[in-house]
């Protein structure tokens, strides 16, 4: 048989063939006029006699393709409006479990179900994934539930190469990590005994994301020596890219328990992670640490009272940070898929029973139900084709976005690519449902009467069975595109609020930066005060600088510290019910740079040093909060139970902490030491300039390089960005959530209009009745669009109650709107409203425009 | 019933087919022959009664050549034309032999009912 490479071969032989009978007849006969018209019709002999020829599967798939691309040609409309809906369904689709499956990717380190992640809880006290204290660490060691427990703490260290020094995380760990997750060095070699002996040489072992980043992924870095925090350090290892992330890029240094602490089972400071034991399940462990952890609680119990020990899979704690986002997020994208479904089901029913007819032509001269289906179904398989291959844009577009966002939780941005499975997917998924859908006029061709049929046409019985189903669909799409609009817009006022809602400062034209000093370097408190002392005084002579000043933690950043408020003239209340405040550090003139106002009393000033009086500044919260009926000025207050107490010299203007402090641990005290009384190794410098803060944060840079080149400056950005970082979560879900409700109202408006205009289709004769007994335009404008707002109407219905059930998951990222605001329902519902109001307006108009002469004759 | 429709004219057509192409295998048992040639041969043999139509000839060529009956080739004729030139094969000749057969047992079988001998008794 053959292909359709030699059916161009094959015509032409048989051109051939008849030209030669042509000729001998002619020959015969004597004219060619006569031999014409004794062979016949040309055209049709050829014709029949090459479907003699049979055709080969390839052919015909080829065959009905052409077929299918002319007849999607001749319908421009309903053909773009598909694809463009398959693009923009599956390319978010795509885009947004792309994400997932980089956020959620499983640890690819042996046997991972093994590997453990152990902490302290405390159902009493409310503890959750608490660190672990070294004797507690020691005795889960001990308990032969673990072939390998490995402790961890996490801080960040001034890495300096030649002479640059940079803020890198750091990772301290004890010698059992790397076998327990049993992944080693790639390059050079793990941490061994020896490095934790007294007198070893400093050893650092790189992580893959550092090794890249710093090191420019060069091989030759083993036994490159390095100064970290001040200390030279020999690097001896490179970790590879499997090796869990804790922290960001981090360099890995032995850990050796201070001295003072291994016997403090209250201080609870590091991460534990370990290997179950063969044999040891799960299950297991959990049972045999509970039992360590009563024998603990009754051999210490001021420490270890209510204390048991957590353990989790180490896959599970990476991925939980990452859930509650793409929870969101997947739903609200499974939604538009949805719609976009029901879009492409519905044009593509209409298109079906408007092609009945010439379903039944080709089945009368011959044509099989099957060669009829083959016929629709490969219409739809390149309508899909068509649609996933212009969804790759989109898709690729939204994850390029999506991972310039850089967030916490979705860690490995580099990660994030198109997962061509997910697109494979998504195709398929779009495909089935056209060939579901497309069926449908091919299977009502088999029970058609021809005769009926190629009557009047449209007055089949499958008209109005497909008129409900489309009806049915459009209910459908806007009860969904109603959901969306609610969490868009639920979404969108959250925003708003962060963003417009005033801080308590002026942010414009402040500069700030990070200065961590190792702990190596300036141990003594007294010269970590003096350290950054000095460097304000020096940034202060600069001319650009209007004010300089520096604060531990700068508000709106996911770091706080907190300490516990008791009052010396009050009653002792119990440990639960101990009032908890935010505490800062200040140094210099903080108030004055961040423009936040003095309500009474005074300012810090840096006369307050740590031979006078303990002195604090609170804020108004607190003051109202605290001393309710009196003056807070004066009077004294305690943070922890040794502590000399603190007199309040002055009440400012409230800060907004951020969004992290306020929904977990609602609204808190805050209070304002200072620096020279409660020095700290790491502050932010915040500098107010005059005008470009930028350039000023370069000098600011160059200023502490010259007070001391081993600690390096990071983090600098202006207060702004500071601001606007903190709002980063709310940021992305709401521009993705905005981006699919308006995706959805479009499609859900191209639904209506499909749905009212094929509609308006059907009833044309009756409007034709109707205005040639005397309807106004008006009118007939008023009854297709009442038809349409029924149907909107149902949509907005159903789509209210679901949306109250739903919305609930975006609780934890709404601020200052509940997920149930009456009012961003209805402007949601009012929305979608006018939208299908629009959509029906245009068939609505034609339908007036319709002339009762030639309505009324048969068409 | 478009299926119906289609069977009635599938039927009329298998009809003319069979004899049709039988009378093809047979006119090639002469030696290979072109497709008017064989036009020409159908007619003067069965004296000018049996026209066949080129529109029935052909595809009944190019189908008896599908299923292996005949093969082509083209050959320069004797008035030094080239034409296609089909002969029988070998299952060609077993076909006609079969399909022989059976006409011969059809027309004895209708001869029967249109003349039948009246036994006198």
């Amino acid at each position: 048989m053959a292909g359709w490479m030699g059916r161009k071969q094959r015509n032409h032989d048989l051109d051939d063939e008849i030209a030669a009978h042509m000729a001998m007849a002619e020959r015969d006969l004597g004219s060619r006029a006569a031999a014409r018209r004794d062979f016949g019709n040309e055209a049709l002999v050829k014709e029949v006699t090459r479907s003699m020829w049979g055709f080969g599967s390839v052919e015909r798939l080829w065959q009905d393709l052409r077929y299918g691309a002319r007849s999607l040609r001749k319908s421009p409309g309903f053909t773009a409006v598909v694809v463009l809906t398959l693009a923009l369904g599956i390319g978010a689709n795509s885009a947004i479990y792309s994400v997932m499956r980089a956020a959620l990717a499983p640890l690819r380190i042996p046997q991972a179900e093994r590997v453990v992640m152990v902490s302290s809880a405390n159902a009493q006290r409310g503890w959750h994934q608490f660190p672990v204290s070294i004797p507690d660490y020691r005795d889960w060691q001990a308990s032969g539930v673990f072939s390998g427990l490995a402790a961890f703490d996490d801080t960040n260290r001034n890495l300096r190469l030649n002479d640059r020094a940079e803020r890198v995380s750091g990772v301290r760990v004890t010698r059992e990590l790397f076998d327990s997750i049993g992944v080693h060095a790639r390059l050079g070699r793990d941490l061994t005994a020896a490095d934790y002996q007294a007198a070893a040489e400093p050893v650092a072992i790189l992580s893959d994301g550092l090794w890249r980043a710093r090191f420019g992924a060069d091989p030759t870095v083993i036994n490159r020596r390095v100064v970290i925090d001040g200390a030279p350090s020999t690097i001896v290892g490179v970790l590879p890219r499997e090796f869990p992330k804790i922290g960001k890029d981090p360099l890995y240094t032995p850990l050796v328990f201070p001295v003072d602490q291994i016997s403090d089972r209250g201080t609870r400071h590091f991460g534990v992670v370990g290997r179950l034991a063969d044999g040891v399940s799960l299950e297991a462990a959990r049972a045999r640490l509970k039992d360590v952890s009563i024998r603990l609680e009754k051999q210490a119990p001021a420490s270890n009272t209510g204390l048991r020990a957590e353990v989790d899979l180490l896959e599970d704690a990476y991925q939980q940070d990452a859930r509650a986002i793409t929870t969101v997020l997947v739903g609200a994208v499974g939604f538009v898929l949805l719609i976009a479904c029901a879009n492409i089901a519905s044009l593509v029913l209409a298109r079906g029973s408007a092609r009945t007819r010439e379903m039944t032509i080709r089945a009368a001269l011959g044509a099989g139900g099957w060669r009829l289906a083959r016929q629709l179904l490969t219409e739809n398989l390149l309508l899909a084709l068509l649609g996933g291959a212009a969804a790759i844009a989109p898709a690729w577009g939204a994850i390029q976005f999506i991972a310039g966002f850089k967030m916490e939780e979705l860690p490995n941005p580099e990660n994030i690519v198109l997962d061509w499975r997910v697109l494979v997917f998504n195709l398929v998924l779009s495909l089935m449902t056209g060939i579901l859908v497309g069926l449908a006029p091919a299977w009502q061709v088999r029970r058609l009467r021809v005769a009926d049929s190629l009557k009047a046409a449209g007055r089949s019985l499958s008209g109005s069975l497909h008129q409900r189903l489309r009806s049915g669909l459009v209910i459908a799409e806007i009860a969904l595109t109603l959901v969306l609009l609610v969490g868009a817009g639920l979404m969108i006022r959250t925003f708003m609020r962060l963003r417009a809602s005033y801080p308590g400062y002026q942010a414009a034209n402040v500069i700030t930066m990070r200065v961590a000093l190792a702990d190596r370097q300036y141990g003594d408190p007294q010269h970590q005060a003096a350290f950054f002392a000095e460097v304000l005084n020096r940034v202060r002579a600069l001319s650009a600088v209007t004010n300089a000043a520096a604060i531990d933690e700068l508000p709106g950043t996911d770091t706080i510290h907190a300490t516990g408020l008791r009052f010396p003239d009050r009653p002792e209340v119990r440990p639960e019910d101990v009032p908890l405040a935010l505490t800062n550090s200040v140094s210099g003139a903080y108030f004055e740079a961040m423009r936040i106002p003095l309500l009474r009393g005074r300012y810090l000033t840096d006369a307050n040093v740590q031979s006078k009086p303990q002195v604090a500044v609170i804020d108004d919260w607190t003051a109202k909060r605290h001393w309710p009926n009196q003056d807070p000025v004066g009077r004294f207050f305690k943070t922890g139970g040794a502590t000399p107490p603190v007199q309040v010299v002055g009440i400012v203007g409230n800060v907004d902490p951020g969004i992290v402090v306020t929904v977990l641990k609602g609204r808190m005290a805050q209070v304002y030491f200072p620096a020279a009384q409660r020095p700290r190794p790491a502050m932010a410098l915040v500098v107010r300039t005059a005008a470009d803060p930028a350039a000023a944060g370069v000098a600011v840079g160059d200023i502490v390089r010259q007070v001391d080149r081993d600690q390096p400056v990071f983090e600098v950005r202006t207060m702004d960005a500071v601001r606007a970082a903190s709002s980063a979560p709310q940021q992305l879900t709401t521009f993705l959530l905005g981006g699919f409700a308006v995706v959805a109202l479009l499609l859900a408006v191209i639904g209506i209009y499909g749905v009212v205009a094929y509609s308006v289709g059907r009833r044309t004769r009756e409007f034709g009745i109707r205005m040639s007994l005397g309807a106004q335009p008006g009118d007939v404008i008023t009854l297709v669009v009442r038809g349409g707002l029924r149907l909107t109407a149902l949509g907005i219905i159903l789509g209210l109650s679901g949306a109250v059930g739903l919305t609930r998951l975006l609780d934890s990222l709404l601020y200052g709107v509940k997920a149930t605001d009456p009012g961003t329902f209805g402007v949601a519902a009012a929305v979608l409203g006018s939208a299908a109001l629009i959509a029906g307006w245009a068939p609505a108009r034609r339908a007036t425009r319709i002339d009762p002469v030639i309505a009324l004759k048969d068409e | 019933m478009p299926t119906a429709m289609a069977n009635r004219y599938q039927d009329r057509i298998e009809l003319l087919q069979g004899t049709l192409d039988m009378l093809v295998l047979q006119t090639l048992q002469w030696g290979p022959q072109h497709g008017y040639g064989i036009g020409a041969a159908i007619r003067a043999k069965s004296g000018e009664l049996l026209k066949v139509e080129t529109g029935s000839l052909y595809p009944a060529l190019h189908r008896l050549e599908r299923q292996g009956w005949v093969k082509s080739e083209w050959k320069l004729s004797e008035a030094g034309q080239r034409a296609k030139y089909y002969r029988l094969t070998l299952a060609g000749k077993k076909q006609l032999a079969s399909e022989a057969d059976r006409w011969s047992q059809l027309t004895r079988a209708i001869a029967g009912i249109m003349s039948p001998t009246v036994e006198e008794s």
